[in-house]
């Protein structure tokens, strides 16, 4: 039997408004449980599909195959703006350096012509390297809120150890919904479940 | 995948049906045709170079196929990879192709031996006897190496390979081995096979392509052939799969294997175009003439060949590829596998053709010129009777003439290769405007040349003085005032690069002159190659002949497809390859 408790209210307001009603107006309140094993996390996922349990997220210490499909979640995109940022590297790259060697600063290398289009090659590729892999690392933390002084958001410490957790939002949800899914929780070999108020 | 396999079970053995014996052997038919008819459309010639070209490009193309696909299976399996053991059947049936192709290449062994072609210069004793070079690489560069390590390599491939396969087979037959004592033994002969195909496999690209440019030398050329053949390799494994999946065969093959098949056509193109531009550059920078004459022939006479080389073998697949759905959606997939395999065939194309058909002008000047000449047996000297019609060496001639009076050791006293200065001459270098003869200096004639030059073209600077970045004096500050002057005098004043570039080019040409005709190569005026069906580009007979190879490749290796089971159902690592993912 999973033991169940719920967790202290987090998001202080710093308003002064009243505390309970703030943090309902401003966060979201997570169900979520732990589960010890990636497979018992499968198949908690396809139970929870086919019960028709709306997923809010899965979180996992390390990326799990096939989870993704059962999901829906779609391809990332982050390689569409890899391509951009190489291409603009290789550009820039191409580009300034035939600035450079016809126009700003002309030097004769070896009885080369100024521009000498194989030497360009290696550095050009060098820099759409470069522009692509910052440019993704860029967007990615961008996107995921992540990056040098973020605020961690994460709901449980064991997630980034050896937990893999499936959380609900059940900001909106009634109390038989909420027994619905800690149903479905022990149900699916559940390690622990907890409840928590997250910052939307 | 796995539910696939349960509702529509995959066909267990191979049946070679009716129709695709009849497509292939027509192929082969075709195939036949036009080899034979490449020998009678050049007969004139007398050398029947187009079909022995034609002859030595495929052999070489299919039978590097069917090793690489051997290096594939000993690769992955000395790597402990199990995805492609579902259709490990196909690259086994290609790697039995080593001994159709060994035949080939042995009908080429013969022809050399009988000097019936004249595919590598270094096979005429005349031409080796009067060329430093030649002399010094003939002990590599000779019919004997050529004929042993041709046979003992690729047989060495062949009895690797074929054990890998019997022992194959044979744990598919034997239901009582529980200890993988078949995947063993298995896995010991891919570990032979790798680094003896490592070192054997470069030898014989020098000797069976390299060597047709037999001046020519690149360490790279081994591997970038090697690369290419790999690709193509890989390619054809895609369309073989397509194929047979649409036939109802290897149905456990998804798309998760054709995604890694699709990776690794992508990665090995893009290391294929690393070892390609990595050889250019190279000889690009040094500019050495012997090297870099191997470029600008092709440059100069092959652009159509050269560039679409890149074009199909780079910027395709890098595109097509480059995306995730493409390399699993069969549609994408078979079409970039298609247009690949296609540009390796031509890279092959290009990498011989255009050697062989320099040794086929020279062959054919040697024939007609000789008469006259008669004392002369090398190479070097039909080009100056070539050259001789055109305006500038009139010129030459007469300056000849009137060197004749002065002994020619005397005066270069230092120089000790009259023959190139002779060579010299005839480029009527030491000409100034007037024409005179410029007096040179004993010491260094070479500079004195260049030098004397430099002071007849109207006042261009001396180049040794420009150093770069935006002259000083006559008041040009700053790069903007400078751009400006660069576009007002264009040709006299900052454009010394320009001059350089020549004055470079003629150094080199001076010091390698000797090297340089004796490659092929021609002075200025009469280097350009007009276009030649079967050299410039492929003929239609060229293209027969390649659906002709293919055909009998493909007959070939369907064949030994009938032999096994499809799926090798002992195989330790089955069950991974089935549930595969990427």
């Amino acid at each position: 039997m999973a033991t169940i408790r719920i967790e202290p209210t987090i998001g202080d307001p710093a308003t002064g408004t009243d505390k309970e009603e703030y943090a309902r107006a401003t966060n979201r309140d997570i169900f979520f449980g732990l589960y010890d094993d990636e497979v018992k996390l499968l198949d908690a996922v396809r139970a929870a599909n086919e019960d028709h349990l709306a997923i809010d997220d899965v979180y996992t210490p390390f990326p799990v195959h096939g989870l993704d499909p059962l999901l829906g979640l779609e391809e990332s995109r982050l390689h569409v703006a890899g391509f951009v940022f190489g291409s603009i590297g290789c550009l820039f790259g191409f580009g300034f350096m035939t600035w450079v060697f016809t126009r700003d600063w002309p030097i004769i290398f070896g009885g080369k012509p100024y521009w000498s289009v194989p030497a360009f090659i290696p550095i050009t590729f060098e820099l759409t390297v470069l522009f692509a892999s910052v440019g993704m690392v860029t967007v990615f933390y961008i996107i995921n809120g992540l990056g040098p002084g973020a605020e961690p958001r994460r709901l449980h410490d064991r997630i980034t150890d050896d937990k893999f957790c499936i959380a609900f939002d059940v900001t909106e949800s009634s109390d038989s919904e909420i027994d619905r899914l800690r149903q479905y929780f022990n149900r699916t070999g559940v390690e622990t479940v907890h409840r928590k108020l997250v910052a939307a | 995948m796995a539910s696939i396999r349960i509702e529509e079970k995959s066909q267990e053995n191979f049946v070679f049906s009716s129709r695709a014996k009849t497509t292939t052997l027509v192929l082969m038919g075709v195939g036949l045709i036009c080899l034979i008819a490449s020998y009678f459309v050049d007969g004139g010639e007398g050398h029947h170079m187009r079909f022995w070209t034609n002859l030595l490009h495929n052999s070489v193309f299919f039978l590097g196929i069917a090793a690489l696909a051997g290096f594939a299976l000993a690769a992955f399996t000395t790597a402990y990879a199990g995805w492609f053991v579902q259709f490990k059947r196909v690259w086994e049936s290609f790697a039995s192709f080593l001994l159709p192709g060994l035949f080939l290449m042995g009908i080429l062994i013969v022809g050399l031996f009988l000097h019936s072609h004249h595919i590598y210069h270094w096979n005429d004793e005349a031409a080796v006897a009067g060329d430093e070079i030649l002399t010094h690489k003939s002990s590599f560069l000779n019919k004997f190496w050529y004929a042993g390590g041709t046979i003992l390599f690729v047989g060495i491939w062949y009895f690797l390979l074929g054990k890998m396969r019997n022992i194959s087979i044979a744990e598919d037959l034997d239901d009582q081995d529980t200890e993988f004592s078949y995947y063993r033994s298995y896995k010991k002969y891919a570990a032979i096979f790798l680094p003896i195909f490592g070192f054997t496999s470069a030898a014989l690209m020098w000797q069976w392509i390299m060597s047709i440019d037999s001046h020519w030398y690149s360490t790279m050329f081994a591997w970038y052939a090697t690369a290419s053949l790999f690709v193509a390799m890989t390619a054809l494994t895609i369309m073989l799969l397509i194929y047979l999946k649409s036939r109802g065969y290897f149905l456990g093959v998804n798309a998760e294997h054709f995604h890694d098949l699709g990776k690794y056509l992508f990665a090995i193109s893009i290391f294929w175009t690393y070892l390609w531009f990595s050889q250019y550059m190279l000889i690009w920078y040094a500019n050495v003439g012997e090297e870099t004459i191997y470029f600008r022939e092709r440059q100069d006479n092959y652009a159509v060949l050269f560039w679409a080389n890149l074009a199909i073998n780079f910027l395709l697949p890098f595109f097509i590829l480059m995306r995730n759905d493409t390399k699993r959606k069969m549609g994408t997939l078979f079409f970039a596998s298609a247009f690949v395999f296609l540009g390796h065939w031509l890279d092959y194309f290009q990498m011989i053709k255009p050697g062989a058909r320099l040794t086929l002008i020279e062959l054919e000047e040697h024939t007609t010129t000789h008469d006259g000449e008669g004392e002369h047996a090398t190479m070097e000297h039909t080009d100056e009777a070539h050259a001789a019609d055109t305006e500038d060496d009139v010129n030459a001639e007469e300056l000849v003439s009137e060197d004749d009076e002065v002994p020619a050791e005397e005066k270069y006293a230092d120089a000790t290769d009259v023959e190139e200065i002779d060579n010299l001459r005839t480029e009527g270098q030491n000409v100034n405007s007037a024409g005179l003869p410029v007096p040179t200096d004993p010491n260094n004639p070479r500079l004195q040349v260049g030098a004397q030059t430099v002071s007849d073209s109207n006042d261009v600077p001396l180049t040794t003085e420009f150093r770069g970045g935006p002259p000083e004096g006559e008041g040009i500050d700053g790069p903007r005032e400078f751009a400006a002057i660069m576009e007002r005098n264009e040709t006299d004043v900052f454009e010394p690069n320009h001059y350089i570039q020549e004055q470079y080019v003629d150094d080199s040409e001076l010091e390698m002159v000797g090297h340089l005709e004796a490659a092929g190569g021609h002075s200025e005026e009469d280097h350009t190659l007009g276009f030649k069906s079967g050299y410039t580009l492929p003929g239609l007979l060229e293209i027969g002949t390649f659906l002709g190879f293919l055909g009998g490749f493909l007959f070939f290796t369907l064949g030994q497809l009938t032999k096994a089971r499809l799926e090798p159902r002992h195989d330790p690592y089955l069950e991974e390859s089935l549930h595969h993912h990427t």
